[in-house]
């Protein structure tokens, strides 16, 4: 037999492997370690992602978040009036500025709430 | 790939099952180990692995091969990359337990039992590499069996190439003798210069 008949003829046994017979079981642990090893990385961005909001949060309160928040409504306010005086249309400033701006950042946080909620059912 | 249930991907081509596997489809690639994962861990006990060695190590190639198979762009076949992915971690876990050591130490005494036996001897490749000695186990099966040229097995096993070279020849040989010898006979016998001595 001819050196390059007799390699792939070794090739083809080699590649000729029939399937064991616990190829499906052998198959679900190979996947329930994909699954775990997923579990643990969104846990690992959850607990990150916690984190790094509860640092935030806290810096904010300790930057005295409130009270610039009043300032910067007033800054809004002045600047508003200002505009008005070269503009009639500073509705939106004013909007942001006053009572509706609770109602813009809440509709805002409706749209983002949907949106993790529908991530998380497309995950699962 | 939501509605996808088992049926469908065991309908589906392997490239498919990967493009859905790097999109982040687990059950796609799950599909892809029940499909390849016998031909692994077969190479994994070819080489010299025992059984529970071979199934740790193709797990471990599995795994591995998900989280890089965003690089496999199906230009050759994906059983043949993951058992690329298996020899080499095999290799490395050798090489962990320092029996690689013992492999690229090991002398190159012939072995007196090169078997003769007759025309009808069913042709069984794995009784076969039995006669082998585990270097040349190894440099055999991962050159014909993971498909890697003579250069990356040296590279691999961080042998020099002349040495992987005449473990393969003297491998080849001893297979030979073991599955073709009535054919040999016919032919009268050439002599084994491996076709993969460019690496």
């Amino acid at each position: 037999m001819a050196e390059i008949d007799f390699e792939r003829r070794l090739e083809r046994l080699f590649g000729d492997a029939p399937d064991m017979g616990d190829a499906a079981a052998f198959a679900q642990r190979a996947e329930q370690r994909l699954d775990r090893g997923w579990t643990a990385r969104r846990w690992l961005i959850g607990a990150a992602g916690l984190a790094g909001g509860l640092i935030g949060a806290s810096q904010l309160m300790m930057s005295n978040v409130v009270q610039q928040v009043a300032t910067a409504e007033h800054s809004a306010r002045t600047l508003s009036a200002g505009l008005s005086r070269v503009t009639p249309t500073t509705d939106m400033v004013s909007a942001l500025s006053g009572g509706y701006g609770v109602w813009v950042a809440v509709g805002l946080a409706v749209v983002t709430m949907g949106f993790a909620v529908s991530r998380v059912i497309e995950e699962i | 790939m939501p509605a996808a249930n088992q049926t469908s991907l065991a309908s589906l081509h392997d490239v498919e099952l990967c493009a859905y596997a790097a999109a982040g489809e687990r059950r796609a690639f799950g599909e892809l180990v029940r499909r390849h994962g016998s031909a692994v861990r077969h190479l994994l006990r070819r080489m010299g692995a025992q059984a529970a060695e071979s199934d740790d190590v193709a797990q471990d190639a599995f795994l591995a091969a998900f989280e890089r198979i965003a690089e496999f762009r199906g230009e050759g076949a994906f059983a043949g990359w993951v058992k690329k992915i298996a020899a080499r971690q095999y290799l490395r876990r050798l090489q962990r337990d320092r029996r690689l050591t013992a492999l690229a130490v090991e002398g190159v005494e012939e072995e007196a039992d090169v078997y003769a036996g007759d025309a009808d001897h069913r042709i069984d490749l794995d009784e076969a590499l039995k006669a082998l000695s585990p270097a040349e186990r190894v440099c055999v099966s991962m050159c014909y069996g993971a498909g890697l040229s003579h250069g990356e097995a040296a590279e691999a096993l961080n042998l020099p190439l002349g040495t992987v070279k005449s473990h393969v020849k003297r491998g080849l040989e001893k297979l030979r003798a073991r599955l073709a010898p009535a054919i040999e006979a016919k032919t009268g016998g050439a002599s084994l210069e491996g076709r993969r001595g460019h690496g």
